[in-house]
């Protein structure tokens, strides 16, 4: 538990700012819906008459922004974006910052085993992505709620369930950062090649978004999971559920295997 | 029982640095040097041994247990202290030593306190606005806090002043007295002198030579140095146990290694100015090992 402890004690800082950030996001992108509403048909028309490729880059994609949940559905892609990056790099370095820092050779030369140390780790990592995701759910529905017409019960369900897909995609991308830096050689990159997978993915989502027929791309890049207009029309796919949790088991399984056998280089 | 055994302990890594077929072993109340210059491969053996790097061949065992099999339980019963200290930031060395303590499943915050009062290490300061010096008291109390059985020291000594090179000597042999048993990894070779029972040197990997201390320096070695009135012929000291020749300015220095009296009937040929019969400094056994090991290895 002491290792645990002292796990959370050490992203405190950085997990407050990012809060302090999803809330300032969510809270000052809400309040455009009301300057959106307010302007009627003429900016929902501008949104649609856009070219297809910069949709695709706002995340629009047939959704209807003069709803609450359309506009949010639009909006909620930059959430995923930032617990996707958030997620990828304190994988990654949760791992790999004992390396950096040359703290391996504290923490290692203790009697804690190192299946132990990365368990351990893992459930300090699981632990802040759920409070990320708590804090964006809660203030996702506290910021939409005025602007719905039966308040917060007309958003709460489909809040929930765009959140639990951002959270498996968190998951994913927190396993994936782990097992980079757990294979990587290089402890100072793994952040920096856990990020780049993130992004390359992204891309990725945004191509399949703006090029027709590559549609059978979409297993290989999470943002495509849990994508707004499909989970708000047709609710969570069960096969993406079963995917993201599928890699993430992967990503770990090959997390154990190769820090049970790393090298560490202090 | 011997507390580390070393069995043919090999990492080889992609590039030069490693070791190779590494074998001694340390016993139980020892004070163990190990000794070789920067890169020879010390802080691998001992990181190997805790776990951090996995041997590429051989093993190694400490009191009597395999190191990759029981890592865990062998570590409870090591303290470590790193050649470089670095820990966590934003920790105060009170909060460090504490984390540190907490890995072991006993109460030490009383000894915490005294080792801090004798190593003059102010327990509230923050560790990174510590000096160089100070961060590796941190580690030594670090290292001794929990009272282990097996101290490892990785050039310990570095950046700490000659009064509290003093204070930390004096903490590993009460520790050693009261059963701890101590590997000692340094480069500086009077440190070792004066604490260490056996040594072993090491170079580019390779253990080179094992000795006791009385042995390496006992003895069986002599330095002689002598300022003669003509010029000395080489030649004719050219026997066996003749090391490290040197003539400058009039004055020949070397080391001898065998019978004293051959060595004095050649002496006794010369016209004399003056002559010097010393012990030599292990710094001087040691580039003596140093150089003709690599003579006979090219």
């Amino acid at each position: 538990m002491n290792l645990f402890w002292r796990e959370l004690k050490a992203s405190r800082k950085s997990l407050i700012i990012w809060i302090i950030g999803i809330v300032a996001m969510v809270g000052a992108g809400m309040g455009k819906f009301a300057s959106l509403s307010g302007s009627g048909e003429a900016m929902v028309e501008l949104m649609a008459d856009l070219p297809k490729p910069l949709q695709a880059v706002l995340g629009l994609n047939g959704l209807d922004i003069s709803t609450v949940m359309g506009y949010y559905g639009m909006f909620y892609l930059y959430l995923v974006i930032m617990g996707a990056v958030h997620a990828s790099m304190l994988g990654a370095n949760a791992l790999a910052k004992e390396e950096r820092d040359k703290t391996a050779e504290f923490l290692l030369a203790k009697p804690i085993s190192r299946m132990t140390i990365l368990l351990t780790k893992l459930s300090s990592v699981v632990v802040q992505m759920v409070i990320f995701n708590a804090v964006m759910t809660v203030s996702s529905i506290a910021f939409a709620a005025p602007y719905a017409d039966g308040g917060a019960s007309a958003v709460t369900s489909d809040i929930l369930r765009l959140m639990l897909g951002t959270l498996l995609i968190q998951l994913l991308f927190a396993s994936v950062g782990m097992a980079i830096a757990a294979a990587g050689r290089n402890p100072k990159r793994a952040g920096a090649w856990s990020a780049g997978v993130m992004l390359l993915t992204f891309f990725l989502s945004i191509a399949i978004d703006i090029r027709e027929g590559i549609e059978a791309l979409r297993f290989l890049t999470p943002f495509q999971y849990f994508a707004a207009p499909d989970v708000l029309n047709e609710g969570l796919s069960a096969a993406f559920i079963v995917l993201s949790i599928g890699v993430t088991l992967a990503a770990i399984a090959v997390t154990i295997a190769a820090y049970r056998r790393r090298d560490m280089q202090v | 029982m011997p507390v580390i055994e070393l069995n043919g302990l090999t990492k080889t890594y992609g590039g030069a640095r490693g070791i190779t077929d590494l074998s001694f072993t340390v016993e139980e109340g020892e004070i163990f040097g190990f000794i070789g210059p920067n890169g020879a491969g010390k802080s691998t053996t001992i990181r190997t041994m805790l776990g951090l790097i996995y041997p590429t061949g051989g093993s190694a065992k400490i009191f009597g247990k395999d190191c990759l099999q029981h890592g865990t339980e062998i570590k409870k019963e090591i303290g470590y202290l790193p050649s470089e200290v670095f820990y966590y930031d934003n920790m105060k060395v009170k909060d460090l030593l504490q984390y540190s303590a907490s890995f072991y499943k006993k109460d030490s915050r009383k000894r915490m306190r005294e080792l801090a009062e004798r190593m003059e290490l102010d327990l509230n300061k923050r560790i990174d606005d510590l000096s160089l010096g100070n961060k590796k008291k941190v580690g030594i109390v670090q290292g001794l806090l929990h009272e282990p059985r097996l101290i490892i020291l990785d050039e310990p000594t570095s950046g700490l002043d000659p009064l509290m090179q003093q204070r930390f000597f004096e903490l590993l042999e009460e520790e050693n007295r009261k059963g701890a048993t101590i590997l000692f990894s340094s480069h500086i070779l009077s440190e070792v002198q004066r604490l260490c029972s056996r040594v072993a040197i090491i170079k580019e990997g390779r253990l080179i030579a094992l000795e006791k201390m009385s042995e390496l320096k006992g003895s069986t070695y002599k330095k002689f140095k002598l300022a003669a009135k003509s010029d000395v012929d080489a030649s004719a000291f050219g026997i066996p146990g003749v090391m490290e020749w040197k003539s400058e300015g009039g004055e020949v220095s070397f080391l001898f290694k065998g019978d004293i009296n051959e060595i004095l009937r050649r002496i006794a040929g010369l016209e004399l100015e003056n002559l010097w019969v010393e012990e030599p400094d292990l710094e001087e056994i040691f580039m003596h090992y140093y150089e003709s090991r690599e003579g006979a290895g090219a």
